[in-house]
């Protein structure tokens, strides 16, 4: 057993109640670390080939990483697994809050649920025993007042932690995700609709137990260090200076490479909403489902959406587990409600200015209204855009619409049109499942106005700004995400400072060799992925990542949670076995990777004629084969070798 | 690990009562035992015994401390708390909770004890705080 780790999960099977503890061998914990390692590991063997994502046969995991709990920072995430009923593929949903060390310390790496319920049921679990109860009164409440519920029936010595599903999963829209901490979520890959379609409200940890480490002293002489490094922030960080500073990006022909610290500064005071302004003017967020520019949606409309908008009515801000940024906040909620979590910047953008819509009051509610339903508000507000613009050339009438005039930036209409979604009333339910399968029923051509990866609508970073998303976007088993790595993250994690061979960017260069297609781009996504797995693994925030490894001692905390140091190449080396664990699935599952499309759009056919990305497309095939070939996988298909299989134990 | 009861134990039941994890079976009056898998060294046992007979995981006999408010409660420095409640989520019955929110942007709650009464004084919070900001103090010393 990995020390960090707790050497067993709970495997529960939902058609038969039976729950049992499971040990997991030692080879497990070194091929793969833990979270979602442990999570690729056991859905390989355990998911059946061409499963039904909604049937018995999927499995659907929650793991938690091996750093979480060991006196580390930025250790407070964990991941929902499952093959995903949205895109056929590798599923998983990153998410923080507080969720992570309760399931550690039930003494579980990770539990993982096969199987269908008869009826509704939640599990509860603490460190002595785990039990499915039934939750017929929980069925149709939204997350916010099923947890509110479950707390008062487990009023125990340890405060339960709660992640559930709100109507959407129940109606198992496949843009639903999992709920957690009041509206939080783990949102993509459609995973909420797993869980509804398992009949599985929620899961309720109680646990005290505890996690030991090799050298604890050590670890937190670690996190006192970067603890110093997060807290110092200069009183200078201007909204307007920020808006501007996109401006400028976007008219010069050179960039500088980014520092992370920047990031961290503005997330310490905004959070993510802290790039709104910045990310339109650079050419970052897409605007008007991906069709649209900065011209469409200019400083003076943006101004409504500034991050100090965001930020007027903030109560606190919120912490996730182990975190020493913050970049969370509470706003006041409506009278007699509590506090609700900030709309943060991919909800802000996805129904925002992707539908041209400047009512930040209105994406106050909307964030709202699907944090409580649990349902992605990424994938929401890029399927209104893709109905918008159905809508304009006349693909979908007002007949079809029960009488709502889906124009841009109709914040009314869009308010409905989210509780519709979340009912599946009327045009809600061609809709509740995402863009790419709403054109599919709509058909007329409308397929080319679903911009997606695979049938996972496209995050608020536009891959013809930066072209390392576009590479992800495509290759990645869980396509169409844009947590794992661009051009822009590999020169914030600063890997080639402590792994030899790695490429080394120039501090300044010219924008357009961003767009060359050179075997250096494949390498440097390569160890995004690595590296992000291996961060996934450890429970680890992106958000800690994206400080740098000279600055986040990740490597450092490894070996002193585990007692044996490693160089950091090793450890890269298992985010390598997690990457080719979770291509393997795929093709297990019958998964082609060169059938998985980036949308035109987002690679620039056609480029824009004007704007940030004016001229810009990406051509991303040129990369591919270079990318699989840094796996050792085949070139032309993307298949991991045997060997390469049998070496990790697959 | 696990701490033990020896026979000494007369079954008044109270470290039963006071165990956060439910790991103590028994009947009054008759001797009771620790379920070894279930402990999680917090030592509450060992400071309630009014026999002495409870002993730690190295095997010390536990020292009782007969009064409650007596026993050691943590000492959250409010300038070192950086606000990540990792203590929140160690603390096995719940006694350690965040500040009220502070009405702006700049608000970070901090960790705070928030029912006195309910510590048991484990330790756990100054044990696992990433940045040693918690210390156990005992409250009112001899």
């Amino acid at each position: 057993m990995e020390l960090g780790c707790t050497g067993k999960i709970l495997v529960v099977d939902l058609t038969t109640g039976r729950i049992r503890p499971q040990a997991v061998e030692n080879a497990v914990y070194e091929n793969f670390l833990s979270g979602l390692g442990l999570g690729a590991w056991y859905l390989y063997h355990n998911i059946a080939p061409h499963a039904d994502p909604l049937g018995p046969e999927n499995v659907l995991g929650f793991v938690a990483g091996v750093l979480t709990g060991s006196g580390s920072l930025f250790a407070g995430r964990w991941l929902v697994v499952g093959k995903s009923p949205l895109t056929g593929c590798w599923g998983e949903a990153n998410a923080g809050g507080a969720f992570a060390p309760a399931i550690k310390q039930c003494g579980f790496d990770a539990i993982f649920f096969s199987g269908i319920s008869p009826r509704p049921v939640y599990l509860f679990a603490d460190g002595n025993r785990a039990e499915l109860r039934d939750a017929a009164d929980l069925w149709g409440l939204d997350a916010g007042a099923a947890e509110a519920r479950l707390a008062e029936m487990h009023t125990g010595r340890k405060r339960p932690r709660i992640a559930c599903i709100g109507p959407a999963g129940e109606r198992q829209s496949l843009i639903a995700g999992v709920v957690h901490d009041g509206g939080r979520l783990a949102a993509r890959a459609g995973l909420g609709a797993v869980m509804g379609a398992k009949r599985l409200k929620a899961v309720v940890l109680a646990g005290s137990q505890r996690i030991k480490v090799y050298d604890r002293p050590g670890v937190v002489r670690l996190s006192r260090e970067l603890s110093a490094t997060v807290q110092n922030q200069p009183p200078f960080v201007s909204g307007k200076v920020a808006a501007y500073l996109g401006r400028l990006v976007r008219a010069l022909p050179a960039q500088m490479e980014t520092d992370g610290l920047l990031y961290k500064m503005i997330l310490r005071k905004w959070g993510t909403v802290g790039m709104n302004q910045m990310s339109i003017e650079m050419g970052d967020a897409p605007v008007q489902n991906w069709r649209g520019t900065h011209h469409d949606f200019d400083l003076d409309t943006s101004a409504a959406l500034a991050p100090d908008v965001f930020t007027r009515p903030v109560v606190a801000k919120y912490f996730c587990y182990s975190c020493p940024l913050g970049c969370g906040a509470l706003v006041e909620g409506a009278p007699g409600t509590p506090p609700a979590h900030r709309p943060e910047y991919e909800t802000a953008m996805a129904l925002g200015p992707l539908c041209l819509n400047a009512d930040a009051e209105s994406i106050f509610r909307m964030n709202e209204m699907l944090n409580q339903a649990g349902m992605d508000s990424i994938s929401a507000g890029a399927t209104i855009a893709f109905a918008m613009e159905c809508y304009e050339h006349g693909l979908i009438t007002r007949d079809d619409t029960d009488g709502l005039e889906l124009t841009w930036g109709n914040s009314t209409a869009m308010v409905t049109l989210i509780d519709k979604m979340i009912r599946r009333e009327g045009i809600g339910d061609l809709l509740a499942d995402g863009s790419r399968v709403a054109a599919r029923r709509i058909g007329a051509g409308s397929e080319r106005f679903a911009v997606h990866a695979g049938g996972q609508e496209l995050p608020m970073h536009d891959s013809r700004f930066d072209p390392g998303f576009a590479l992800h976007y495509a290759v990645e088993p869980a396509p169409g995400r844009h947590t794992v790595g661009s051009l822009l993250y590999y020169e914030m994690f600063q890997l080639w400072r402590q792994i030899e061979g790695l490429p080394d960017p120039s501090r300044f260069y010219l924008k357009r060799s961003k767009y060359d297609t050179d075997v250096e781009k494949a390498r440097m996504a390569a160890a995004c992925s690595q590296f992000v797995n291996l961060i996934n693994a450890a429970g680890l925030c992106l958000f800690g990542a994206f400080l740098g490894v000279h600055r986040l001692p990740v490597f450092q905390w490894l070996d002193a949670v585990s007692g044996q140091p490693r160089p950091p190449a090793d450890y890269l080396r298992i985010g390598a076995n997690i990457q080719t664990a979770r291509q393997a699935f795929n093709f297990r599952q019958g998964v082609d990777p060169l059938a998985i499309q980036v949308s035109d759009r987002a690679l620039g056919r056609p480029p824009q004629s004007r704007g940030a990305n004016k001229g810009r497309s990406v051509a991303v095939e040129k990369l591919v084969g270079e990318y699989f070939q840094q796996f050792g996988w085949d070139r032309r298909t993307g298949q991991p070798r045997k060997s390469i299989l049998e070496k990790i134990g697959l | 690990m696990a701490y033990t009861i020896t026979d000494l134990c007369i079954g008044c039941g109270m470290c039963k009562l006071v165990c956060p994890v439910v790991a103590i079976e028994g009947q009054p009056r008759k001797d009771h035992r620790i379920l070894a898998a279930r402990c999680i060294d917090c030592g509450a046992c060992g400071r309630i015994c009014p026999q002495a007979a409870v002993k730690d995981p190295s095997g010390r006999v536990c020292q009782r401390i007969r009064l409650r408010r007596r026993w050691p409660k943590p000492r959250i420095s409010e300038a070192a708390c950086i606000g990540c409640t990792v203590c929140v989520q160690s603390c096995p019955t719940s006694c350690l909770g965040l500040t009220a929110p502070g009405g702006s942007r700049e608000s970070v709650r901090k960790a705070v004890l928030v029912s006195p009464k309910a510590c048991i004084g484990c330790g756990f919070c100054a044990a696992d705080c990433p940045v040693g900001a918690i210390e156990m103090i005992n409250p009112e010393p001899f």
